[in-house]
């Protein structure tokens, strides 16, 4: 937000052309535009033209409610009168329709502003403080405060059922998740590309309709897959004589209960990806792939100095998503059976602040773990948004 | 060729693969919704036979059809109030002001990364003062930030793509900005402004956490915290609680199929046309 820095006496033209293309904008760079090779040639025409609307916007003035200051009206009546008048006349309206021009996205943007200002940043703002205040019904019901300095951050940081149990959840579970989602949406991704354009677009809108369902009911379906009583993998396993039905239950092991949430997630993700890639993939010249082979290098060496260079930014896009998405899993774990609080060992970041927030009734102490998990993914995003930018500069600026 | 018989048994083995792992919860969840006996199906891949007792009870019983309708109302009202409000600000975002890109890049970042979990403490506290934590209005008001800053950016590209010189001939009519508005650039983005709605409106549709928190009243309840309701009173009726899932799943799928390719334009317009 900080960055636009709205100044009123500047108006938007020319002068903003040299710092558009250095503006952050990863999903432009998964974005055919890399290959086109001059990506500031899409972003000149727009701040070139910028005066444009403005023309259009003056002859449009004259006509507009309450804008009768249009030149021609204004010099009607004066006709005697020095040309000054017209002159100045003409700069008032122009005047005018340059400070409507300038309010005018304002304008356009105030209710959204208003909704994201009002939704997102003021909760996130209210998060912090009552994550400084030992926050429980009595606070909400009277609306007084109960400050307790960092009781709550000392209280979390010191108990070492954080570090041997729901950090380790958090990050090792969104590590693998991330890991897998992104080499199975990859993989996806070459094979769609090996494959004729029917069976192309049959298998791309398969898998995004995996990417369509609704988290919970996926997530009933994968219990119920692996239910101990009747589900059909420890039926079916049971029948190949590989576990005993009657003494498996996946969903009490902290590893087994992880692993069957990796495979939903995974499940639930690799769609984004392998689409994503897909798209990238494709804008790869394909005289390059050919030069690679009269070079005589071997698929798997085409891949890692053809394919990985030329689709960087789109891997770190994909990858920077991924990990957000999957330090946040909540559905997916909550609905498992013990997820929701009632084994304490299988809780991440997410439903940890969410069970002391409206199990336990601590709000105060649920706004804390959730702040340290917003600082966590706000840490990763700007590591790899600087990951983002230094691969801009590489190419010239031409993020 | 290069492309042997090999090769080619290789792709259609792994794509194979592939289709067999994607539609399996899918397949599993509509077949045990249908079977008869579907706790005791086991591992056998057909079901044992045909019924529709399961939809039959999750409607008549569950109430299923009372959340159903709920998420749909919350769904329309999200995609009014998202299209309306996107639409504006990706006029904004897309014809004025350059740097304003940054403005909606860093919002939607910031709506992807922030947790949900951080944001539903305190708009549980504030809802409940404004007293609207068991009105579907205000779940419908917390989608609707939730969905803006992606609707934005989806917009945004298909407005840029209506030429400016369209836009200048309407003023050069006559037309003032709002008549602009009205007959050239709404018509022009329509088809966005659907593929759009379609996205907010599964993003409503699917939401959990905030609708589990917020509603406590079972006839305000939206499908996915329904689902959650009835599979806590009926565990092990599987039938059933896939009969329920596959009714919530259905229409998102069949919204998705209908705008997928749409969609996956508008992403590429918004993120190149500036």
């Amino acid at each position: 937000m900080a960055t636009e820095a709205p100044d009123p006496t500047e108006v938007p033209d020319p002068p903003a052309a040299p710092e558009a293309p250095a503006a952050p904008e990863p999903p432009g760079a998964s974005e055919p535009r890399g290959a086109t090779g001059a990506p500031g040639t899409t972003e000149a025409p727009g701040a070139v033209q910028a005066p444009g609307p403005g023309a259009g916007g003056t002859s449009g003035a004259g006509r507009a409610p309450g804008a009768g200051r249009s030149p021609h009206r204004a010099a009607a009546p004066g006709t005697a009168t020095a040309p000054a008048r017209a002159a100045s006349a003409r700069e008032r309206a122009a005047r005018a329709a340059r400070r409507r021009r300038r309010s005018r996205p304002w304008l356009l943007l105030a209710p959204a502003l208003l909704a994201v200002g009002g939704l997102l940043l003021w909760p996130l703002g209210r998060v912090v403080w009552m994550s400084f205040q030992d926050y429980g019904l009595r606070e909400i019901v009277g609306g007084s405060t109960n400050y307790n300095g960092g009781a709550n951050y000392a209280e979390i940081l010191g108990q070492s059922y954080l570090w041997t149990t729901v950090l380790p959840n958090t990050v090792l579970f969104a590590a693998v998740c991330v890991a897998l989602t992104v080499v199975l949406g990859t993989l996806v991704a070459l094979l769609l590309l090996r494959l004729p354009p029917l069976w192309r677009t049959l298998t791309a809108s398969t898998i995004m309709m995996a990417w369509a369902m609704p988290a919970v009911t996926g997530t009933y379906v994968w219990v119920w897959l692996f239910d101990p009583f009747g589900g059909a993998v420890v039926q079916g396993l049971g029948s190949l004589g590989l576990v005993d039905p009657a003494a498996t239950n996946w969903f009490t092991g902290r590893l087994t209960f992880y692993a069957i949430a990796t495979v939903n997630v995974v499940h639930h993700s690799f769609p984004f990806v392998a689409v994503t890639v897909f798209a990238g993939l494709l804008t790869i010249p394909r005289e390059l792939h050919e030069a690679g082979v009269v070079d005589g290098a071997n698929a798997w060496q085409r891949f890692w100095s053809i394919t990985v260079p030329a689709i960087k930014p789109v891997f770190l896009v994909v990858v920077i998503l991924s990990t957000i998405w999957d330090f946040k899993v909540f559905v997916q774990l909550y609905l498992m059976p013990g997820g929701n609080g009632a084994n304490p060992a299988v809780l991440n970041l997410g439903v940890w602040s969410y069970v002391e927030s409206f199990a336990q009734r601590q709000y105060g102490m649920g706004a804390a773990i959730a702040v340290l998990l917003t600082l966590l993914l706000l840490a990763i995003t700007v590591v790899y948004i600087r990951a983002l930018f230094a691969e801009g500069r590489e190419k010239g600026e031409s993020l | 060729m290069r492309t042997g018989l090999a090769a080619r048994t290789g792709t259609g083995v792994a794509t194979a693969a592939l289709l067999a792992f994607t539609v399996l919860p899918g397949y599993w969840m509509v077949t045990s919704a249908f079977d008869p006996r579907a706790n005791a199906r086991g591992a056998s891949p057909l079901p044992s036979g045909f019924t529709l007792d399961h939809f039959r009870f999750v409607l008549a019983d569950g109430g299923f059809g009372r959340f159903l309708l709920n998420s749909a109302l919350v769904g329309a009202g999200t995609i009014a109030l998202a299209g309306a409000l996107a639409l504006l600000a990706a006029v904004a975002v897309a014809r004025h002001t350059f740097r304003l890109r940054t403005t909606v890049l860093v919002m939607v970042l910031v709506v992807q990364m922030v947790p949900l979990e951080a944001l539903v403490i305190p708009l549980f506290v504030q809802m409940r003062n404004l007293q609207m934590l068991n009105s579907l209005l205000g779940l419908t008001i917390v989608y609707l930030a939730f969905s803006l800053p992606f609707a934005i950016w989806m917009l945004r590209g298909f407005v840029a793509a209506v030429p400016r010189e369209v836009e200048e001939a309407a003023y050069l009519d006559g037309c003032s900005w709002w008549r602009m508005f009205r007959s050239v650039l709404l018509p022009l983005t329509a088809p966005g402004l659907v593929a759009t709605s379609v996205f907010s409106f599964i993003v409503a549709w699917n939401e959990f956490l905030f609708a589990f928190t917020f509603l406590q009243d079972e006839a305000k309840f939206t499908a996915a915290v329904g689902l959650h309701r009835f599979f806590g009173q009926h565990t092990n009726d599987w039938g059933a609680v896939m009969a329920g899932s596959t009714l919530i799943t259905v229409p998102v799928l069949v919204f998705f199929v209908l705008v997928q390719r749409r969609l996956s334009t508008g992403l590429a317009a918004g993120a190149v046309k500036g």
